[in-house]
């Protein structure tokens, strides 16, 4: 007896102690394991890895509340709208150009475009591992992601300047990554970063016309070609601007402007980069996007904020139809039969990010156009006008005025025709998030703020300050804007 | 050695038995409670012969019917009896050395107490059922030095257990409870009557035997067995009655519609109301209890049983708030033979319990005396305000508080658990010296609840003005889901599984030495939890689930979890040395593996050592008469906790979007990022002890102090932004410390026969402190939300120096003696009012972690009766009436408040001016914690009755429960353990169960 639990115990600590590590390997049920990428290794789970960053724009932080105070209502193009007493967290101060290092919406957009880089990093990093989904998908899916990666580099460089390049997943353990996380790359590096990751995009990304009518939201080789033009825009590279905008094919100028920015025209001819949004059931649409913008107080249905500025309705000429597309005046009646009561707190509200659907619902259908043709025939009208060829810049000019029922520009100099394509980006693009950054490019920030009641202090207020919250991380690794 | 000694003996004394006509004498050496006494020592000097007994008292010896037999064991007084031809029963009774024979449980084995170098303390049964609560943990408060216990009075609810200090912050923080050698977290479903002893470990010497889970300490529960020859039934029944023990005084409607009116600056309230509701009283009822035990037990030659069924009834004081729980229990052991005895053990609990939100207290506190409870026509009443000055059904809404009489009559819930426990322990004597014990106990937990939403009738009780055909007209114009019916279920599976060898041998004599080596395996099967929640049910819970009816269309919410489950590996060891009976030495290692973490951090060592020195029994201390018992105790040890927050690394999914079309795409990501070196806290503790006895037993004394330092502990860390992760993450960050000394003294008389006392008292300290952060960034914790967008707690890298659940708040720098209003110091020093504050100007202002706490006993028996007093008392610990500041507007106020607050007449009122705003959260509602309490005050009589006649006992019985609390908060009860988290609404008196004061009789009986 004695013998056999002796033996019985000697042989239970054996095999316990032989089996005892796989024995503690116990599966994950409360979410999907990291390891188990095996469910992932088909088509459909490749393409879940992209559509996880086109679902970061329709986030709250990253094209909503916080954006729109951020590049939209700091220009001279907008107001911070709403009711005087309703500050909207910090859109007062943006309007007036006084934000610091703790502005929240300038903390808030830096982390959800590191947020969105993350989800891109994570696509070029799992979608390569996912060997049973179609090659030819996964190198378009490579390409969708890099191209995005480049779209939001683009959109820190632009607010913050220089800015840490990840270019892969960070270990947390590596010193090499922590300090790649938190050093500021000169401006120039940051540009080359993105210029690279375009070009690998253009390599792999189909025609926009190769997609189907369910995917036309999927960026493609044209959208990365007109990125590229304008990343050369902003640094002078007039040439390749003038070569990209070339390489643009395929779209067109839609008759209509006015079309573009409602439901019946989503994803059209004309549209390179546009963020979609869908109101019907099951809804999925920018973050109360079309709510934060609409018509506040009684017979009103929304918040109310970033409504058009004096400055920018005083920039329209007489007769361009651009003005009553981009522009609600209070007291008129919508294209859909809604009327805006002079009951509502303010004069005028942004016509572009208006749904006639679902007005004043979190998820609305209101798409968001980050690029589209006629801004590539106005880059390259400008860079041809750079290089000397002011008379095909004119001709370039003139189709996008004549589109807004405009005559032909009357200006013939080189230096007329840059103002004259300058003039035509703010009416033309209005609203779409350009005019602020824009400004500052061309160096007319100053005046023209001037022009509008604001203060713009050189050699500050070019760039956003760096959140504060990332560098009491950075802890002396970056610094600071010059001003804040 | 012992046999070894009593070998030679018999082998010198061999020929004197061969000469002799000896024959064999039997019997069995039993304690005053019948059980055997293993080892003792028979011998006859007339046969000269010698016998020991074995594992279960009985003894064979060569010696003839008359000899004398002189029977001894430690720990015993010996006798001397003549042998008798019939088998003999010799009882031993215990020796007055009480340190002697008392005996400890230290976790896969027992040690006399003298013998013991760690820290244990131990409450005996009597002391636990002494005070009539649910939880056995509730009701050793104050009872053991450095071991606080926050309770509530709500039924069901687990008491806080902290020992020695709190020594992590997102860990789990409650103790590891071994019932039977169970290991599990609660013991609510154990019968506080079926406890025999409780004993809790409390340094790490002690606790490195259970390794990684120790690090919160251990209470060792083991339950009764059955003892003596005789069937002894047993009957406990109390029945009492239970009501708050401490009430504020709120404003009458006169009173309210005066501050109300001030802080509007209008006459908005009639100052003549015709209403005055005391919302508690509306909301409260007189609680009762009562309790009845049966027990049977008894022991045979091979088996000793143990049957009890226990029930539990509470009407709580809060209305339609009941609870019950049915106990059963059957303790077995069974002598298989000579060598092997098998233990077997099960315990089956029932609850039933029919819950309600306690934020009713907060809406009682909070909503206006002008309020009816209802209004003539029947319908609940409203803050609605009419044009008289009145309340009434269609007026204007003047503050967000809902009728709290409504909240409680609609709010339809009712929860069941069946709670199964089972262990089986098998005892092999392999040698004399060498025991092998195999144990495996077994938990499954089975939970079901349903809550039903009356849409219709909730929404009429807000809106007095509207009726049932309003609301059908909504339910159509809205398409809003009603009638919500949310079932939920629960259950788990959770084992262990120990093998262990104990050796125990005294080598010449001098040399004690037992040692202990095992494996043991832990698994916490995955908890299964589905939730569905479905719209348009039946009104009637008849017709919930009917046959064959498809609910499909009708679901809006489920869900169905399936939970990590945990395993671990463990071997143990421990060495326990004695020499000449007074140097101890003990050492401990446990070496544990745990699925929680990655496969190259999942394995850890905990070792510690003890060493005692009796020094009573030096030569030189020989003669010092007073000192009975002089012991100097000390060790250090490593114990983990891996209950931490766990670092599994998943995919986010529901990251869908559409892209251009009407097909929604599915999207996933990866949005977290995990330190795979995330494993357990580790604490280190280093502790020193003296126990002592004097003055012939009547003063006993333990003096402890300790050191305890967490070094890894786990906080969640901010990503870097630029990584874009966006979930914090958990890891090894920071360091927390915990002091202190505890202090326990009793004096125990006996003045008369008939007439003996006792009093006792403990006392500990506690310094509690999170020494440090490394240099990452945490990710803060805004803890203790008052729910009106202010919060109380903060811990983020500014908390370094400050206890953990430490207050964070603006300092209220008293009122503005011009227009009332509250002020506060900005950080500058300046004082400013609330608009002007920034997160800067907010400090840390006390922890709710009491530095001491301490409690007193004292009785007395005299005769027939006995009578008792247990008292426990905290200080040092800050608690927010959070009631009192989760203000919005238009909410009734105290009456010391509503009485002398500030106006243009009267400035310098003790109150500010009144306001109907949001306060924001400040020191002016942070009070102190301090308090003293009774918890029991007991006086029994026992019934002169023979033993020999059929009742054999019967105690009577009376017993005060909370009878008394001197306190200095304003609220209504300073202890507040809400759910046992320091980082939420511990503390934070806000929808709180107030404390009960119970007065109760009962009686026991034996059979």
């Amino acid at each position: 007896m004695k013998n056999i639990y002796i033996s019985m115990f000697a042989l239970v600590s054996l095999l316990f102690a032989g089996c005892a590590d796989d024995y503690l390997d116990v599966n994950q049920t409360e979410s999907v394991s990291t390891d188990d990428i095996e469910l992932y290794n088909n088509n459909a789970g490749a393409e879940t890895f992209v559509t996880a960053i086109y679902n970061k724009f329709l986030d709250w932080d990253t094209t909503s509340f916080g954006w729109i105070g951020l590049a939209s209502i700091t220009s001279d193009d907008a107001d911070k709208g709403s009711s005087p007493g309703d500050a909207g967290t910090d859109k007062d101060i943006l309007d007036a150009l006084t934000y610091n290092a703790s502005n929240p919406s300038c903390r808030d957009i830096f982390k959800a475009y590191y947020a969105g880089i993350n989800r891109c990093n994570q696509a070029l990093n799992i979608i390569p591992q996912l060997d049973k989904a179609d090659a030819g998908l996964r190198s378009r899916l490579m390409g969708e992601a890099t191209f995005m990666r480049a779209f939001m580099y683009f959109t820190l460089v632009k607010i913050y300047g220089g800015v840490p390049i990840v270019d892969h997943l960070p270990n947390p353990s590596s010193l090499e990554d922590k300090n790649m996380l938190l050093t500021r790359k000169p401006v120039t590096e940051v540009y080359a970063f993105i210029e690279n990751d375009l070009n690998t995009a253009i390599a792999a990304l189909p025609l926009k016309s190769a997609y189907s009518a369910d995917e036309k939201a999927r960026v493609s080789k044209g959208s990365a070609y007109a990125l590229l033009a304008k990343v050369n825009l902003y640094q002078k590279n007039w040439q390749k601007v003038v070569d990209n905008c070339n390489l643009v094919t395929g779209y067109s100028l839609v008759p209509d402007y006015a079309t573009m920015f409602r439901l019946e025209g989503e994803n059209g001819p004309e549209s390179i980069f546009e963020i979609n949004g869908v109101g019907s059931v099951p809804a999925k649409g920018i973050r109360q996007y079309s709510q934060v913008q609409a018509p506040k107080g009684t017979g009103g249905w929304g918040w109310g904020f970033n409504t058009p500025s004096q400055s920018l309705l005083n920039a329209y000429e007489p007769g361009d139809v651009r003005k009553d597309a981009t522009i609600i005046f209070r007291g008129t009646t919508l294209y859909d039969g809604k009327l805006v009561p002079n009951t509502v707190q303010n004069e005028r509200y942004n016509y572009k990010a208006y749904s006639s659907n679902y007005s004043g619902a979190d998820d609305s259908d209101a798409n968001v156009i980050f690029i589209r043709y006629a801004e590539v025939l106005l880059m390259k009208a400008e860079a041809l006008n750079e290089l000397g060829q002011t008379s095909d810049a004119i001709s370039l000019l003139n189709q996008i005025r004549n589109r807004a029922k405009l005559p032909n520009t009357t200006f013939s100099s080189q230096d007329d025709i840059r103002k004259a394509i300058w003039r035509e980006r703010r009416v033309e693009l209005a609203f779409e998030f350009d005019r602020f950054f824009d400004l500052v490019r061309t160096g007319q920030a100053k005046t023209a703020f001037a022009a509008d009641g604001k203060v713009f202090t050189e050699g500050k207020n070019e760039l956003f300050p760096i959140p504060e919250a990332f560098l009491n991380e950075a802890k002396g690794l970056s610094s600071q804007n010059p001003g804040y | 050695m012992k046999n070894f000694i009593f070998s030679f003996l018999a082998l010198l004394l061999l020929p004197t038995y061969m000469m002799g006509q000896a024959q064999a004498i039997k019997g069995k050496v039993v304690d005053s409670n019948g059980m055997g006494i293993p080892g003792a020592i028979i011998a006859s000097a007339d046969a000269r012969a010698t016998a020991d007994a074995d594992f279960d008292g009985n003894f064979t010896i060569n010696a003839k019917p008359g000899d004398i037999l002189k029977v001894s064991m430690l720990g015993f007084d010996a006798v001397s009896v003549p042998a008798t031809a019939a088998p003999m029963t010799i009882t031993l009774k215990e020796a007055g050395d009480t340190a002697l024979k008392e005996v400890v449980v230290i976790g896969y084995g027992t040690r006399k107490k003298v013998d013991n170098t760690t820290a244990i303390s131990s409450i005996k049964a009597e002391e636990i059922t002494k005070t009539k609560v649910l939880n056995a943990s509730q009701a050793i408060q104050g009872k053991a030095a450095g071991v606080q216990v926050i309770s509530s009075d709500l039924p069901g609810s687990t008491p806080s257990v902290v020992i020695r200090g709190l020594g992590t912050a997102l860990g789990g923080r409650n103790p590891l409870y071994i019932v039977d050698g169970m290991q599990t977290e609660n013991i609510n479903n154990i019968n506080s009557n079926d406890i025999t002893s409780y004993e809790v470990l409390k340094d790490a010497s002690a606790l490195a035997i259970y390794g990684t889970r120790a690090a919160n300490g251990v209470i060792i529960i083991t339950t009764k067995k059955g003892k003596g020859d005789k069937v002894s039934v047993e009957i406990e029944s109390f029945a009492g009655i239970r009501e708050p023990l401490k009430k504020v005084k709120m404003a009458g409607s006169n009173k309210f519609a005066y501050y109300t009116n001030s802080a509007l600056q209008t006459t908005t309230f009639s100052q003549d109301q015709p209403v005055n509701t005391d919302w508690f009283d509306a909301i409260t009822r007189t609680g009762s209890y009562t309790q009845n035990n049966i027990s049977v037990s008894g022991a045979s030659e091979n088996i000793k049983y143990f049957f009890s069924l226990g029930n539990y009834e509470e009407k709580a004081v809060l209305n339609g708030l009941d609870y019950g729980r049915t106990t059963f229990r059957n303790n077995n052991e069974y002598k298989i033979s000579k060598k092997l005895t098998l233990n077997q053990n099960f315990s089956f609990t029932s609850t039933n319990s029919t819950p309600k939100p306690l934020s009713a207290f907060t809406t009682a506190y909070k909503q206006s005396p002008i309020v009816p409870v209802r209004f003539a026509n029947g319908q609940y009443g409203v803050s609605r305000v009419g044009e008289n000055g009145f309340a009434n059904t269609t007026g204007s809404s003047f503050n967000n508080v809902g009728n709290p009489v409504a909240q409680l009559d609609l709010y339809n819930e009712q929860q069941k658990s069946v709670t199964l426990q089972g262990g089986l322990k098998l005892d092999y004597e392999i040698l004399p010296s060498l025991k092998f014990t195999s144990q495996f106990n077994g938990e499954y937990y089975t939970w079901k609840q349903y809550n039903f939403e009356d849409s219709e009738n909730i929404w009429l009780a807000a809106n007095p003005d509207k009726t049932a055909a309003d609301f059908d007209q909504r339910v159509v114009n809205e398409k809003i889901p009603y009638n919500l019916l949310t079932k939920g279920r629960e259950e788990y599976f959770n084992w262990n599984l120990s093998n262990y060898l104990t050796f125990n041998k005294v080598f010449n004599q001098i040399h004690d030495v037992e040692l202990t080596a095992g494996i043991e395996t832990s698994v916490r099967g995955p908890r299964q939890k589905l939730t569905i929640v479905r719209k348009n049910a039946n009104t009637d819970s008849n017709y919930w689930s009917l046959k064959d009816v498809d609910y499909v269309a009708n679901i809006t919410s489920y869900k169905d979890e399936v939970f990590n489950e945990t395993k671990l590996a463990s071997y143990f060891g421990r060495f326990q040395y004695k020499l000449k009976d007074r140097y101890l030495l003990t050492g401990t290692i446990r070496r544990d593996g745990s699925s929680n973490f990655a496969k190259d951090y999942r394995w850890g060592t905990f070792p510690a050592f003890g060493a005692g020195w009796i020094i009573n029994k030096e030569s030189f201390m020989a003669d010092v008469k007073t000192i009975n018992l002089l012991k100097l105790r000390g060790g250090w040890g490593k114990l983990g906790n891996q209950n931490v927050p766990l670092n599994r690394q998943g995919y986010s999914s529901g990251l869908n979007s559409y892209l251009g079309g009407s097909i929604l795409y599915e999207g996933t990501t990866i949005t977290s990022q995990i330190d795979p070196s995330l494993s357990w806290e580790v604490t280190e503790e280093s502790s020193l002890g003296l126990d002592f006895e004097l003055l012939d037993n009547r003063l006993k004394g333990t003096f402890d102090l300790y050191n305890k330092k967490t070094d890894n502990v786990i906080l969640n860390v901010q990503p870097y932004i630029a990584s874009g992760i966006t979930t914090a993450s958990p890891a090894h960050v920071g360091e927390v410390s915990n002091k202190g000394y505890e202090i326990s003294l009793r004096w125990d008389d006996k003045i008369t026969d008939d007439l003996s006392y006792w009093i006792g008292g403990n006392f500990s300290h506690n310094k509690n402190e999170l020494t440090g952060i490394k240099d990452i960034i945490l990710s803060p914790i805004q803890g203790g939300s008052l729910g009106n967008g202010e919060t109380t707690k903060f811990l983020d890298n500014s908390s370094v120096g400050q206890p953990l659940g430490s207050f964070f708040l603006y300092q209220y720098a008293g009122f503005d003696s011009e227009n009332g209003k509250m002020l506060y110091y900005k950080a500058d020093g300046t004082k400013a009012t609330q608009d002007a504050l920034g997160t800067a100007d907010k400090k840390y202002v006390g922890s709710i972690l009491p530095k001491s706490n301490y409690g007193v006993t004292l009785g007395l028996n005299y005769k027939n009766f006995d009578f008792s007093v247990d008292g426990y008392g905290t200080s040092g610990a800050k608690v927010y009436n959070g009631k009192k500041g989760q203000r919005f507007g238009g909410e009734n106020i105290e009456d010391s408040v509503a009485t002398d607050f500030w106006t243009i007449n009267n400035p310098t009122a003790s109150n500010p001016g009144a306001f109907n705003s949001t306060p924001v959260a400040s020191t002016y509602y942070l009070e102190s914690g301090d308090f003293f309490r009774i918890n029991n005050i007991t006086l029994g009589y026992k019934l002169p009755l023979d033993e020999k006649s059929f009742i054999s006992y019967c105690r009577l019985y009376v017993n005060a429960i909370n009878p008394f609390i001197t306190q200095k908060f304003s609220g209504f009860s300073p202890e507040l353990n809400a759910d046992g988290d320091p980082y939420k609404l511990q503390g934070v008196e806000l929808d709180a169960y107030p404390t009960l004061r119970s007065f109760v009789v009962g009686a026991n009986l034996k059979f």
